[in-house]
């Protein structure tokens, strides 16, 4: 297989007793899609927030790009880009300033964070409304505009939490072509969502997350080719048979 | 280098953010103007001359005696002469009367010579003063201890000198002059040594001239307090919207955006300063005093401390609405207490020392004293010590406790 990026080891963390994350482990190789897939609950978010360096794990170790997030986080943080889960966006700024902003936080001078600010909210097709506040955009656009943030800097690993929940289809699909059109430039992408078609549609590989614990890792394929024969079988049945209960909760 | 580029465009976002928010530039800038506007109006209407103080003084000498040559080169004979914020001096012939006047509280108080004043005097054993004044007259009785001290040093520095001249000149009937010199030439220095007691004193002048003198203070630290105070609600909002969180993914470190942050905010309330003190000298001809950046150095400390109080507000309330109650509730309760909708000077004991805990009590005696009482620099200083003494504290605490994301 290919170079591995990010390595996590046993990672730990509670919240008051409650275990969010209980002992995960697992390679993300470079220029992959890997996705993280589970019910909401399952512990995505915090994995994420402890791989990005924003959140200490109780145990457990981590490396990106061969530097450990607990010695070496900031050669980590120039190392990767995150759309969280929640709009983390200035809704009384323009959509380009929130860019360039957040752009220049990742240290681009002006002249070539806005041009990265326009090149991606061309790729998001929102170019027309670069200007506009972002306090008035629809749901889905705001969801673009947040994972665009999230490419300022051109990071070799993308965090991607629920980048499309909660959207129109249009939205969706721009969002899904824009991570393909990633992927295909060799951008490395830790994807989490509770949508199976998502998950089966753009990883290359899976890891099933319940109760904060792995519970399957594999390809969708291989995956699916456990339970019964491809044409018949989806992720859901995979996780319905793994966890003897429903995805969706 | 880094950290200071993201210092500064955070403070940037945060300007460019206030300067959308029309709400907050309300809370800010307009609400503060029309409150000067209001309260300048109002006040105007109170006090007046008759506000000047008035000091009595009293002898139990017999006539001739060196105490009558004293009152009568102090005391005020054409009070059209006398310049804003002076005395009234007056003599006041029998010791007992002025007393029972003080003790049925229809004077606030007197100082008397005893009857043995220029024999004390003369024969070098001294003399003994007394200031007799009503418990709650403290304004007449602080005037009238700075008097007291103002003869008393006079006197005994000149005594050993001038001892044997003055048996002199009193034999050949010119003590009148010998005073005039030893009192009223070197003025200066008596309305020095009383200023030490007579602070109050000048409330009569500055009510009559121009009540924007403490009003404009006043809400100035009311306002840059509410204002930084309300920053709270958009930091704790940022911490709760997760942009905060992002910036640290971002390789932003959380000093740099607590510096962002508190950089924001004060360059708001400097904003605020600028256009208040503008406003105020433009519009209401307040004059800032003998010590200008006296008064500047005391609104921006006052600036400094209120960004660290409202840092450290975000960091000890976990929703936005708590936030803004809070920042509401501390100016409305602090900024009275504080003697920003009255001049503290006016208020009891009491009050004033309730307002020794409060940042804004401390800003606005500094104001008072540089801005009404014609105090220069050094006099502020206390007031200065007080606000960066609170700044520390709260800067400290929000330091400890700042957190970027919601755990
Ligand atoms: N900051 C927090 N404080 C307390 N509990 C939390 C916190 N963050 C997450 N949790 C809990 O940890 C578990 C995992 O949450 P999360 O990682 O957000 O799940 P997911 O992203 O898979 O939906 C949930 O039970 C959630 O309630
Ligand atoms: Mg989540």
């Amino acid at each position: 297989m290919a170079e591995e990026f990010l390595v996590a080891q046993d990672l730990y963390k509670s919240f008051n007793e409650h275990k969010a994350v209980n002992g995960v482990s697992f390679t993300i190789y470079k220029g992959e899609i890997f996705g993280l897939l589970g019910p909401n609950g399952a512990g995505k978010t915090t994995t994420i927030r402890m791989l990005t360096t924003v959140l200490e794990p109780d145990r457990g170790h981590v490396t990106v790009g061969g530097h450990s997030i607990r010695d070496n986080a900031d050669a980590v943080r120039s190392l990767i880009g995150v759309c969280p889960q929640e709009l983390a966006l200035y809704e009384d700024l323009s959509a380009i300033d929130n860019m360039v902003f957040f752009g220049r936080m990742v240290g681009l001078d002006g002249r070539e964070a806005r041009a990265q600010a326009m090149a991606h909210l061309e790729l998001m097709g929102l170019v027309e409304r670069a200007m506009g506040k972002v306090g008035k955009f629809s749901g889905g656009m705001k969801r673009r505009i947040n994972l665009a943030i999230a490419l300022m800097g051109h990071p070799e690993l993308l965090f991607l939490d629920e980048p499309t929940v909660g959207i129109d289809p249009q939205s969706r699909n721009n969002i899904y072509e824009t991570i393909e059109g990633l992927r295909d430039r060799g951008m490395t992408i830790l994807y989490t969502t509770h949508y199976m078609e998502e998950a089966d549609r753009l990883c290359d590989r899976i890891a099933i997350i319940d109760g904060g614990q792995i519970i399957a890792m594999d390809t969708p394929y291989q995956l699916k080719s456990r339970i019964g024969p491809l044409e018949q079988v989806t992720l859901e049945d995979v996780f319905l048979k793994l966890t003897g209960r429903r995805l969706r909760d | 280098m880094k950290q200071l580029k993201h210092i500064w465009f955070i403070a940037m976002k945060d300007l460019k953010l206030f300067a959308a928010d029309r709400m907050a530039l309300s809370f800010a800038i307009l609400y503060p103007f029309l409150f000067v506007v209001l309260f300048n109006f109002l006040l105007a209407g109170i006090g007046g001359e008759d506000e000047r103080l008035e000091l009595h003084l009293v002898t139990q000498e017999a006539e001739g005696g060196l105490s009558h040559q004293i009152i009568e080169a102090l005391q005020t004979k054409d009070e059209s002469q006398l310049k804003p914020g002076e005395p009234r001096i007056v003599w006041t012939k029998d010791y007992d009367e002025a007393r029972q006047a003080v003790e049925d509280k229809e004077l606030g108080g007197f100082l008397a010579f005893p009857a043995d004043f220029t024999e004390g005097v003369l024969m070098g054993y001294g003399a003994q003063l007394e200031v007799i004044a009503h418990a709650d007259a403290f304004n007449t009785r602080a005037a009238l201890n700075g008097l007291a001290r103002a003869i008393a040093s006079r006197v005994g520095a000149q005594r050993v000198a001038n001892h044997a001249i003055i048996g002199l000149l009193i034999e050949q009937g010119l003590i009148g002059q010998a005073i005039q010199q030893l009192f009223l030439g070197q003025e200066a220095i008596i309305a020095e040594e009383a200023f030490i007691g007579f602070e109050i004193e000048k409330v009569g002048k500055v009510e009559a001239e121009n009540p924007a003198n403490f009003v404009i203070p006043g809400y100035l630290v009311m306002f840059t307090f509410f204002t930084a105070g309300l920053s709270a609600v958009t930091i704790v909002r940022e911490r709760q919207n997760h942009t905060l969180e992002r910036l640290l993914a971002g390789s932003v470190r959380r000093e740099s955006i607590l510096g962002g942050i508190f950089t924001g905010t004060v360059a708001k309330g400097l904003i605020q300063i600028a256009i208040f003190w503008t406003a105020g000298i433009l519009i209401f001809g307040i004059d800032l005093g003998l010590s200008p950046a006296a008064v500047i150095i005391l609104s921006i400390l006052m600036v400094l401390m209120s960004s660290a109080f409202g840092i450290m507000l975000a960091t000890l309330v976990k929703t936005p609405r708590s936030a803004s109650s809070i920042a509401v509730l501390a100016s409305l309760v602090l900024a009275p207490l504080g003697g920003c909708w009255w001049p503290l000077f006016i208020t009891p004991e009491w009050m004033q020392f309730i307002a020794k805990i409060t940042p804004h009590g401390w800003a606005n005696t500094g104001f008072n004293k540089l801005m009404v009482f014609g105090a220069d620099f050094s006099a502020a200083v206390p007031e200065m010590l007080a606000l960066v003494g609170f700044a520390v504290v709260f800067g400290l605490i929000a330091i400890w406790r700042f957190r970027t994301s919601a755990v």
